[in-house]
């Protein structure tokens, strides 16, 4: 039979000040690594919620990106009359865009950002009709007019609405329209008009990708069989959600790398602190420890009573440390995107994994860290009750 | 001692030793021991001469060095830690010089402790801890923490704590050690209650003559060793009551 919890919870609440410190310890390390664990699914989500089910993007064989990819104008009406392409009023429905990425200065600090612009068409706003302007207007086609997404607004000079900044030198653009797109990684984009874009980088008969609308999704097959069957083409395609995916590969890992890292070497720290707080804490504990024994109770209800106090210690730690990181939840933050080299801005998303393997990590460290005091008190004689 | 009582506790040629820095050092010298059924002991001697060790190995917190205990027919010097804990869990009765109640749990709470240990459900353990501190006069103290409690009222809760397992032995050391006159007085007037009307074997370690008074015999032991046969204080409660 095991000794009974509240003898743990009171115990940890009579010794305030001591739990208090190893809770504190215990809370950092889960709020690290919580939030790193949130900003990784956040980079995930803002890039995933860019892609579609029903569109295939078609790059340069060989290229992961857009940036990197290069096709040739006459390519672009081959692609688009492939098999598994909807079509409008008779029209493919589908368009080439050029991605480029500027170095632009940041506003309110020193140095430089890259910003990625995209050189569209009309039919690219078919494409994604979650694109929406919530400030100013589209731009009109054909001219020097841009519209900037949502979350980079204002963080870059030039960046914001009715201003202008230079998409290369002497080529200044008109910022005429604000848009959003759920969260998405466009909003973290220039979009340009495509002509305008190719004119000013000397990329006049070529574009990055092109983009297609599948007549379902279970058309994809049918249409990457024939972009790619054609060796001479040398092209490939990708369903527009698998590349967004893949395009947040890289840092997510790197975030999620990063921030195991750090948490990692915090909860040595931390687990020290349990584990001296619990030496310290059977150590004034003894005769009590002694009279349980006398009692009759065995070494090992001893032991898993001590255990349970480690981990009680550490899992009211771990939630103490969730708290600010779900409180981060609203913070949006901006960093490189390993894929494209340029700005994105993302949010912390508390997902209930992460929250699950946070808590699980306090878990993890109470139980190691309260080992080896666990086993001293459960080596305590009985005859510890009669010592003073 | 009369020869026909039945002996509850039996020691024969118990020795013990403890080992302190090389040096082996022989508390208990070859010792042998009946105490009846019933029996209300108090154990004497100067500092040192081994009374708590006496009383931890009847206890069975520790185990002799050499010799053969026996407890209610059982011999509990072969036994392994185990089976020691489970032992003493439903056989004895403890009652310490500084009480020794968790300071986290309330006194009912804590009366209730040792039930734990045996096979009372759940629902029944609260009853029966009422019941003891009932039995110690502690009805309107159940839900107090020790330190909201007198040093003898906490004797009192460790005393119901003692008996609501209804152990065949209590086993004492200096339980009114740290009590001033008048509480010392109660606590020894209870502990010769439940020896009179519910027949509990007691053993006490005591320096206080006035409290071995209250036994039904006292023993001495000097230097490990028990001195002579004792002359009975009164008729032991078993005897007393046929
Ligand atoms: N665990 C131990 N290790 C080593 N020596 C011990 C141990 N326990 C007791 N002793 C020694 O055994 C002797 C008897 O100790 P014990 O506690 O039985 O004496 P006591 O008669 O109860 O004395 P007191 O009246 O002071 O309580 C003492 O010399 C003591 O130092
Ligand atoms: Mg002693």
């Amino acid at each position: 039979m095991m000794i009974p919890l509240r003898y743990n919870i009171r115990s940890l609440m009579v010794r305030k000040a001591t739990t208090a410190a190893a809770t504190l310890g215990i809370a950092l390390v889960v709020f690290v690594l919580a939030s790193a664990l949130m900003l990784s699914e956040g980079v995930k989500e803002t890039l995933s919620s860019a892609g579609r089910e029903d569109i295939a993007i078609v790059l340069r064989k060989g290229s992961d990106a857009e940036m990197g990819s290069t096709i040739e104008d006459p390519q672009i009406g081959l692609i688009k009359s492939m098999s598994g392409v909807k079509r409008e009023s008779d029209q493919p429905l589908g368009t080439g865009e050029v991605v480029i990425v500027i170095a632009l200065e940041k506003l309110g600090a020193e140095g430089v950002t890259n910003v990625l612009v995209r050189g569209v068409t009309e039919t690219s706003h078919k494409l994604r009709p979650d694109v929406k302007i919530v400030e100013g207007r589209l731009p009109s086609p054909g001219s020097d007019e841009v519209m900037i997404g949502r979350a980079i607004r204002g963080r870059i000079k030039g960046v914001e609405l009715n201003q202008s900044f230079d998409l290369k030198k002497n080529r200044p653009v008109k910022v005429v329209g604000v848009f959003e797109d759920n969260g998405s990684s466009y909003e973290s984009e220039v979009w340009a008009d495509l002509d305008n874009v190719r004119a000013s980088f000397g990329r006049q008969g070529a574009v990055s990708s092109v983009r297609v609308v599948l007549d379902s999704p279970a058309s994809f097959d049918a249409f990457q069989a024939g972009v790619e069957s054609d060796k001479r083409l040398g092209l490939m395609a990708k369903r527009e959600t698998k590349y967004f995916e893949e395009q947040s590969q890289g840092t997510s890992i790197f975030l999620t790398f990063l921030g195991g890292l750090i948490a990692f070497f915090f909860s040595i720290g931390a687990m020290i602190g349990a584990t001296i707080t619990m030496y310290a804490s059977i150590a004034n504990r003894q005769r009590e420890i002694g009279t349980l024994r006398a009692l009759g109770f065995s070494r090992f209800s001893i032991l898993i009573c001590f255990l349970f106090e480690a981990v009680l210690l550490s899992l009211i730690g771990g939630l103490l440390g969730l708290v600010p990181a779900i409180f981060m939840g609203s913070i949006e933050l901006s960093m490189v995107n390993f894929a494209s080299w340029s700005e994105l801005v993302f949010r912390f998303r508390p997902t209930p994994e992460v929250l699950g393997i946070a808590v699980g990590s306090a878990v993890v460290m109470g139980i190691l860290g309260g080992f080896l005091p666990a086993v001293r008190a459960a080596r305590t004689s009985p005859l510890a009750a009669m010592r003073a | 001692m009369s020869e026909q009582a039945e002996s509850i506790i039996r020691l024969r040629s118990v020795t013990k030793e403890f080992e302190r820095g090389g040096e082996r050092l022989r508390v208990l010298e070859n010792l042998d021991l009946d105490v009846g059924r019933g029996a209300f002991e108090a154990l004497m001697g100067p500092s040192g001469s081994g009374k708590s060790t006496l009383l931890n190995l009847m206890a069975g917190l520790d185990r002799p060095s050499g010799g053969s205990i026996e407890i209610d027919r059982k011999r509990i010097d072969q036994m392994s830690e185990g089976e020691l804990a489970a032992w003493r869990a439903n056989n004895v009765g403890f009652v310490f010089q500084s009480y020794n109640l968790l300071p986290v749990l309330t006194a009912v709470e804590n009366v209730e402790l040792p039930l734990l240990l045996t096979p009372v459900a759940s629902s029944e353990r609260r009853k029966r801890a009422e019941t003891a501190l009932r039995v110690v006069g502690l009805q309107d103290r159940m839900q107090h923490y020790p330190r909201q409690l007198s040093g003898g009222q906490e004797q009192r809760v460790s005393i119901a704590r003692a008996i609501v397992t209804d152990p065949i032995l209590i086993v004492a050391d200096e339980p009114t050690g740290d009590l001033d006159r008048k509480s010392a007085d109660e606590i020894l007037t209870l502990l010769e209650t439940l020896n009179r009307t519910m027949g509990k074997t007691i053993v006490m370690v005591t320096h206080d003559p006035a409290a071995a008074e209250r036994a039904s015999m006292t023993r001495h032991l000097d230097k490990g060793r028990l001195k002579g046969e004792e002359a009975p204080n009164r008729e032991p409660a078993w005897e007393a009551k046929t």
